[in-house]
C-alpha cells in the first residue's frame, strides 16, 4: 500500500515539474488540461497499461462517462513512444 | 460494549457457529441485532435451516440476518456499468469492453471490493435501526485489507477529484467546458462521503469492536498474537476473545487426560498474553452445529453478556 501512495505522490511530482516551465498560453493550457486528464484516466484504469491498481473496482463505475476518451487515450498511451518517454523527454530539456 | 462487531479467526475455528451463537444470546437479552455473514458459503442458512439470502431477513425475535454474496454484488454492479455503456458505445468497442468487464466480475480483486461496498453500505444504512450488528467475517488477512481500505480508497479519491477540478477549471479558462454539473465529480464525492461516514463508525472504538475466535492450540495462539497486534495498529480494538471447542473434562483416557493439560496451559497463555476485555470459554460439543444445537451454544454467550 505504502507503495502505491508513493506512486501516486511520485505521479504527481513528475507531471508537476513537466508543468512548470510552461508559458500559460491558450495551447499549453490545453495541454496542461490533457496532461491532468490523463493522469486521472491512469488513476482510474491504469490496469489497462499494466499498472496493478487496488482500486480498479471503483473506477469501474465512472467508465460510461469516459469510455470515449479511453479509446483514444489507450492508443496514446501503448503508442510506441509511451507518455513516460513523452514526459521525459521534456524534463531532460529542463536547463 | 460496541455495537458493530467483527468476528475473526482461522477458517475451522468456530467463527460462523460463535457469531451466530453471540447473536442469538443478544437478540435473547433483547437487543435489536442483524447477523451479517460474509461467507459465500453461507453457512449461516444452515444454522436456521433457512435460505437468507442478500435482503435483510427476520429470523426470530429481535434476530435479522442477511447473507453478502460478493460475486454476486460485484455482478450486479459491473451489470450497471455494462447496460449504461450499451446505451452509448458501439457495438464493436462494447465487445471489446464486455470481455474486460466479465473478467472484472469473476476476479477475486472485484469480490473484496464489491464485499467492501456492500458492508459499507449496511453500516451506513444499518446503523440507525439496530442496536448491534454482527459480522462474521472472513479470515484475518482478509478483514485487515478490508478496514485498511477506507483510507486507500479516501486517498484515491481526493487525488481524482483534484485533477477532475483542475481539468474543469482549465477547460473553462478557453472556454472548453461542457455540462453544468460534472457527473464524475457527483459519483465520487457521493462515494467520498458514504467512505467517511463507514470510516468515522469504522475507526470508533465505542463503535466497532473485534471478536477473535480461536481454538486452545499452540498455532492459533501465536497468529491470534500478531493478529491482534496488526488490528491495534489499525486502530482496532480486539474486545473480545471466544476460545472454542474447548475439551471435556475426561479422566479416564491417558490420551484425553494428557490433551487436557495442554489445553490448559494454552488457556492460561491466552488469558496472559493476549489482552481482551472479555473472554468466553466455549466447550467442545458432541454434535456439529446446526438449527438445534447452536442454542446451546448460545446459552454460554448469553450468561455473561
Ligand atoms: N463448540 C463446537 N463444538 C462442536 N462443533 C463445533 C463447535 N464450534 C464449531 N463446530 C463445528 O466446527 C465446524 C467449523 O465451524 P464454523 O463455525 O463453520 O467455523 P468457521 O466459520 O470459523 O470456518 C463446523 O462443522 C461446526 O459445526
Ligand atoms: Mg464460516
Amino acid at each position: 500500500m505504502n507503495a502505491l501512495k508513493e506512486f501516486f505522490i511520485n505521479l504527481g511530482l513528475f507531471f508537476q515539474g513537466a508543468f512548470d516551465m510552461q508559458q500559460r498560453s491558450r495551447g499549453h493550457i490545453e495541454n496542461e488540461a490533457n496532461d491532468i486528464m490523463d493522469q486521472f484516466m491512469i488513476l482510474c484504469f491504469g490496469d489497462y497499461l499494466g499498472i496493478d491498481l487496488p482500486t480498479s473496482y471503483y473506477a469501474l463505475e465512472l467508465l460510461p462517462y469516459l469510455a470515449e476518451d479511453l479509446e483514444n487515450w489507450q492508443s496514446r498511451m501503448t503508442d510506441k513512444k509511451s507518455i513516460w518517454e513523452e514526459k521525459g523527454a521534456k524534463l531532460d530539456m529542463d536547463p | 460494549m460496541g455495537k458493530i462487531i467483527f468476528f475473526g479467526g482461522k477458517g475451522g475455528v468456530g467463527k460462523t457457529s460463535c457469531s451466530t451463537a453471540y447473536a442469538i444470546g443478544l437478540s435473547q437479552k433483547g437487543l435489536k441485532t442483524l447477523l451479517v455473514s460474509t461467507d459465500p458459503a453461507h453457512s449461516i442458512s444452515d444454522l436456521f435451516s433457512e435460505p437468507i439470502g442478500s435482503e435483510v431477513k427476520l429470523l426470530s425475535e429481535n434476530l435479522y440476518g442477511i447473507e453478502i454474496n460478493p460475486e454476486e454484488e460485484s455482478r450486479l454492479y459491473i451489470n450497471k456499468v455494462r447496460m449504461d455503456l450499451k446505451k452509448i458505445m458501439s457495438p464493436i468497442i462494447m465487445e471489446d469492453l464486455n470481455k474486460q468487464l466479465d473478467a472484472a466480475i469473476v476476479s477475486p480483486g472485484s469480490h473484496e471490493s464489491a464485499l467492501f461496498d456492500k458492508m459499507v453500505t449496511l453500516i451506513i444504512d444499518e446503523n440507525e435501526s439496530f442496536d448491534r450488528i454482527v459480522f462474521d467475517t472472513a479470515p484475518t488477512g482478509h478483514t485487515v485489507r478490508l478496514l485498511s481500505l477506507p483510507e486507500l480508497l479516501g486517498g484515491w479519491i481526493e487525488s481524482l477529484m483534484s485533477k477532475r477540478k483542475k481539468t474543469i477549471s482549465l477547460k473553462n479558462m478557453i472556454g472548453r467546458n461542457r455540462e453544468e454539473e460534472d457527473p464524475i465529480l457527483t459519483i465520487l464525492s457521493r462515494r467520498k462521503e458514504n467512505l467517511e461516514k463507514a470510516r468515522r463508525i469504522m475507526m470508533d472504538e465505542d463503535q466497532l469492536e473485534f471478536a477473535f475466535v480461536l481454538n486452545a492450540e499452540r498455532m492459533p495462539i501465536q497468529e491470534t498474537k500478531k493478529a491482534v497486534e496488526l488490528l491495534r495498529h489499525y486502530k482496532i480494538k480486539v474486545s473480545t476473545l471466544v476460545v472454542n471447542k474447548i475439551l471435556p473434562e475426561a479422566a479416564e483416557d491417558e490420551f484425553w487426560r494428557h490433551k487436557k493439560l495442554k489445553e490448559r496451559e494454552y488457556l492460561k497463555e491466552i488469558k496472559e498474553g493476549i489482552q481482551a476485555d472479555h473472554i468466553f470459554e466455549i466447550p467442545l460439543f458432541q454434535e456439529d452445529m446446526t438449527e438445534n444445537t447452536i442454542c446451546h451454544m448460545a446459552n454460554f454467550f448469553s450468561e455473561k453478556l
